[in-house]
């Protein structure tokens, strides 16, 4: 490993602390004097560079104008510090959430971006560290809405890192860039797993009616045979495969009402029943029925709407071992 | 894709076109043909690129262009001794090809990089207002080549973008004239080639009949004097450049001149021997650049420039052929004895003829004026008697001469231009035996009556004669002025203005125009323009600067000036940072919050605090209840406040009577002293 690598995960570490301290996690943050930062670019070394070589062309070629265009670049380049500054200076960044995603989807984080009446923000860049840049200008509107992206892993809460926001404006020779922590976060879903309902697992809930009925319509999947299938649901070619005795699956969505179940995927880890009741829950909820959910240490009641569906989502967003 | 990867906005191709043009367009006259061609060429492809009609070079072509064009330049300028202009032109091509290549933002930077020396090579060749103009809008052009690299190209049109960038600019520019005057300016680091340009313009190193004549075709400025008092006479103003002393029948040239280089100038510095007598005149010349290593100055000057040596005769010579306009800084005694001793080679040189000898009319009408004359001084007069008396003609178109030209010109033509005098003169001279000598350089000028300097043009080009005299030393003889009085007295243009060929080269020089009274004004305060920027600006130098600071601080000058650079630099960045970044202007709303809540804390101190999510009505209807005494003001100035905050207009008027009004209940309420405070100092009251 070579010493670099070695230094910088402490280096790093040591920043992150140092931002916590100087700048702690609000809902909102006006950029000023303390918390912009700012630094020459690759560009901009280039430009001095430049101007260092027509400098010393000036002294051995005693050429005055020459001085004078040196002396003109030196100084856009100490104006262009007040300028990328002032680019940044006095805009306010509020976090205003994030619409729930599911896990391995995009978080769309959106950010309103306010200004001042005097000052005006031009080219501002801003992204999560590792992530893709957002452009966004701030000039006409007292607020702008940028939406920045953060790749979500796993379900549960994905909370935003510090979000950078950097400006090049005007000349790119000098970079003025904030870390801001917004205290932003996202509600990840579990990643729908597509697979079948197995095992009917009715009347096992609140007594009223068996809320889960396998139907004749829409034809979803095999399972192994139980006593009491009808012989028309047999899936005789699979048979003849010699793969067993299965039954066809068939899932009816005539006004009917289903409660799903943790233990309607028996074997399986939690994540994958998680992400498999995820799947039905998106499925129900596009047919006309009720629909519920028991996960251990939760039971959400039959119901419909997208309001019931995000609920559900949640609950299964945010499930954390429960009783278990 | 990173940053500098990423694409380069069209915008910005137009941009960068646009300041490549600017850039290289100086050049293209200068540069050979085929290299100007070929600029053009690449120029023409990257447009037919941009537009879709072509793609981009392949690498085979791009290797042959390189390949080709690179040694073939070397070619071009191998043995020419212009290493300088061979790197400009290397330059340049580069460039040119990087924008063929041009396809990310980091190509896109390195151009515009290059743009910004180019701009500076520009200096090299010329340093007039129009070339610093011409740079000033490339250098806007180019910085909104880089302007639009950070822009939304969706908005930013031409206009908004240039506007920005002349804003840029424009903002920067104070500062750099700042830095302009006071950062200190070093020597030359290491000598650096220097482009000499084969058009070599002025008196030459070679007097033959009709080329001095020649350059009285031409309108050009020589050179400008400011005298440091009064400008001494016109009949006074010889600007000695060579003294040519050989003669091969025809022409006049320097003896020796393959010995005179620099260094055997040096050698001999100590020999010389002059008296000088009187006082000196003191005087500033800007020499406009003539490719030539010699430079003027009225007789027996005295300097204490480095880089200038005066050799045997008086002359002057810079190390260098003088390219750039040239500044330096005389004080000449016009009343002098030099060489008063004559000895060895010198009087050999001075009384040198041509083998074998020809002019036998000429040299026996010497032998006889010589035999009537008392001595060598009265031998010159009467010769110069002879052209007064003789009808000889002062003309710039003298007919062709013959074979023995002395000869031909003394008894056939009769008409000459002042080589011919000078020629003559000398000749009779030496071959009497009185050491002679052709000095050729400038006589006269005229006096800009804005600023009163002198401007010297080519057709002031003179040449006259010297001659050695036992107990005198060499003393001037203008044979012109005997023939032609008033080309001496009133300057050139009175005397030839009206002959035919006089500026013939200059077609449309104003100087044709002189009779026309507002032209003339107008040709003199154009030139006073041109010539107070070539003295303050293009020759400003560690003297001047000096001389400016002393002018401000006195004697601590040098002492002072990494401070006053230090500080004007901060000040400078103080007052931006104000105006760029303040920017936060307190309005009516602001300055009335800050007056109530001034009173608040007054009343807080009197123990009725607001609490915190009180409004100001009910805060006010609280305080009416528990300090009846002040109720009505309190109540008065919170509807006040309250229709301040809200009002669209008259806000001007409220603010006034709000703040009466504060005033006034907090006077009531402040113990005597501070009653007194708040009266004296109005600034505390908020």
């Amino acid at each position: 490993m070579n010493p670099i690598d070695a230094v910088k995960p402490w280096f790093s570490s040591r920043v992150t602390r140092w931002l916590e301290r100087r700048m702690p996690a609000v809902q909102e943050i006006t950029l000023h004097r303390k918390n912009i930062f700012i630094l020459p670019t690759g560009p901009g070394l280039l430009f001095l560079t430049a101007t260092a070589l027509i400098f010393v062309t000036a002294i051995n070629y005693v050429l005055s104008l020459a001085f004078g265009l040196a002396f003109l670049m030196v100084s856009l380049f100490i104006l262009s510090i007040l300028h990328t500054f002032r680019n940044l200076q006095h805009l306010s960044l509020r976090g205003a959430g994030a619409e729930p995603v599911f896990a391995g989807e995009d978080a769309e984080f959106v950010v309103l971006l306010g200004r001042q009446p005097s000052h005006e923000h031009e080219m501002l860049e801003l992204r999560f560290p590792g992530c893709l840049w957002s452009q966004a200008n701030v000039l006409d509107n007292e607020q702008e809405r940028v939406k920045v992206f953060l790749p979500s892993t796993q379900r549960g809460v994905l909370k935003a890192p510090r979000l950078t926001v950097q400006t090049r404006f005007p000349l790119g020779l000098w970079r003025a860039w904030s870390h801001v922590d917004l205290a932003m976060s996202c509600l990840v879903y579990p990643c729908p797993l597509q697979g079948p309902l197995p095992g009917l697992v009715g009347g096992t809930t609140s007594g009223k009616t068996e809320s889960v009925k396998t139907g004749v319509d829409d034809f979803h999947g095999l399972r192994a045979y139980q006593t009491g299938d009808s012989l028309k649901q047999i899936a005789w070619k699979s048979l003849a495969r010699g793969q067993g005795l299965k039954v066809k699956q068939f899932v009816d969505a005539v006004d009917d009402q289903l409660m799903l179940d943790w233990e309607m995927f028996p074997g399986l880890d939690y994540e994958e029943r998680l992400s498999r009741l995820c799947y039905w829950v998106l499925i129900l909820a596009a047919q006309d029925i009720d629909y519920g959910l028991r996960i251990p240490g939760a039971e959400l009641c039959l119901g419909r709407g997208d309001a019931h569906r995000n609920r559900l989502l949640s609950a299964l967003a945010l499930w954390q071992g429960g009783a278990l | 894709m990173t940053y500098k990867q990423a694409q380069i906005p069209r915008l910005t191709i137009w941009w960068m076109l646009g300041a490549l043009a600017l850039v290289v367009v100086p050049h293209l006259l200068r540069l050979p043909v085929w290299i100007s061609a070929l600029i053009v060429a690449c120029v023409v492809w990257r447009i037919l690129i941009f537009v879709g009609r072509v793609g981009f070079p392949n690498k085979i072509i791009k290797m042959l262009i390189v390949f080709l064009a690179l040694p073939l330049t070397v070619v071009e300028y191998r043995g020419t001794g212009a290493g300088l202009d061979a790197a400009v032109c290397l330059l340049i091509l580069g460039t040119v090809f990087k924008l063929l290549e041009m396809r990310q933002r980091r190509d896109m930077l390195i151009v515009v990089s290059l743009c910004y020396v180019l701009t500076m090579v520009g200096f090299i060749y010329s340093q007039t207002i129009l070339a610093a103009l011409h740079a000033l809008l490339t250098f806007i052009v180019i910085t909104g080549a880089l302007l639009t690299l950070q822009r939304d190209n969706r908005r930013s049109s031409l206009g908004s973008n240039g506007s920005l960038a002349l804003r840029l600019v424009a903002q920067a520019i104070p500062l750099a004239i700042v830095l302009f005057v006071l950062v200190p300016r070093v020597a030359p680091l290491w000598t650096m080639p220097v482009p000499v340009s084969s058009n070599k313009t002025g008196v030459t190193d070679e007097m033959s009949p009709g080329n001095i004549s020649n350059l009285s075709r031409s309108a050009e400025l020589a050179f400008r004097v400011s005298f440091d008092n009064n400008a001494p006479l016109q009949d006074q103003l010889y600007w000695r450049g060579l003294v040519l002393d050989f003669f091969d029948g025809r022409s006049w040239r320097r003896a020796g001149s393959s010995m005179q280089s620099y260094e055997m100038i040096e050698r001999f510095q100590s020999r010389l021997g002059a008296e000088k007598l009187g006082g000196a005149v003191g005087y500033d010349i800007i020499l406009e650049p003539t490719q030539q290593s010699w430079i003027y100055a009225l007789q027996l000057a005295e300097f204490d420039a480095p880089d200038i040596l005066q050799d045997r005769y008086y002359t002057l010579h810079t190390d260098k052929p003088v390219t750039q306009r040239f500044r330096y800084k005389m004080r000449s005694y016009l009343n002098n004895e030099t060489d008063m001793q004559l000895a060895g080679v010198l009087r050999a040189r001075a009384l040198q003829l041509p083998e074998p000898e020809g002019n036998p009319r000429s040299r026996q009408l010497a032998e006889r004026l010589r035999a009537q004359s008392s001595d060598d001084l009265d031998y010159a007069n009467r010769v110069m008697r002879y052209f007064r008396e003789e009808p000889f003609h002062y003309t710039l178109t003298p007919p062709q001469l013959g074979e023995a030209s002395i000869d031909d010109f003394l008894f056939n033509s009769l008409e000459g231009f002042c080589e011919h005098y000078a020629s003559t003169f000398v000749y009779l001279m030496r071959a009497a035996g009185v050491p002679a000598r052709v000095v050729v350089g400038y006589q006269g000028g005229e006096i800009n009556p804005f600023e009163g300097y002198t401007m010297v043009y080519q057709y002031n080009a003179h040449a006259w004669s010297e001659i050695w005299l036992e107990g005198q030393g060499w003393v001037r003889m203008d044979p012109t002025a005997a023939v032609a009085p008033e080309r001496i007295s009133l300057g050139a243009q009175a005397v030839l203005g009206d002959q035919p060929g006089f500026l013939e080269n200059s077609r449309f020089s104003m100087l044709r125009f002189r009779n026309t009274e507002w032209l003339n004004s107008l040709r003199l305060r154009l030139d006073a323009m041109d010539y107070a920027w070539n003295r303050w600006v293009v020759s400003y130098d560690e003297d001047l600067q000096l001389q400016f600071l002393e002018a401000i601080f006195g004697d601590r000058a040098k002492q002072a000036l990494l401070y006053a650079l230090g500080v004007s630099i901060l000040l400078f960045f103080i007052i931006a940072a104000y105006f760029l970044l303040g920017g936060r202007k307190r309005d009516m709303r602001d300055k009335a919050t800050r007056l109530y809540l001034s009173l608040l804390a007054d009343l807080a101190g009197g123990g009725i605090t607001r609490q915190r999510g009180e409004g100001p009505s009910d805060f006010a209807n609280r305080v009416a209840l528990s300090r009846p005494d002040i109720a009505a003001d309190m109540l008065r100035i919170t509807a006040l406040y309250v229709r301040m905050s809200y009002a669209q207009d008259g806000r001007e008027e409220l603010f006034g009577q709000l703040s009466e009004h504060i005033l006034a209940l907090r006077l009531r309420l402040s113990s005597p002293w501070r009653r007194l405070v708040l009266r004296s100092f109005p600034a505390l009251r908020a």
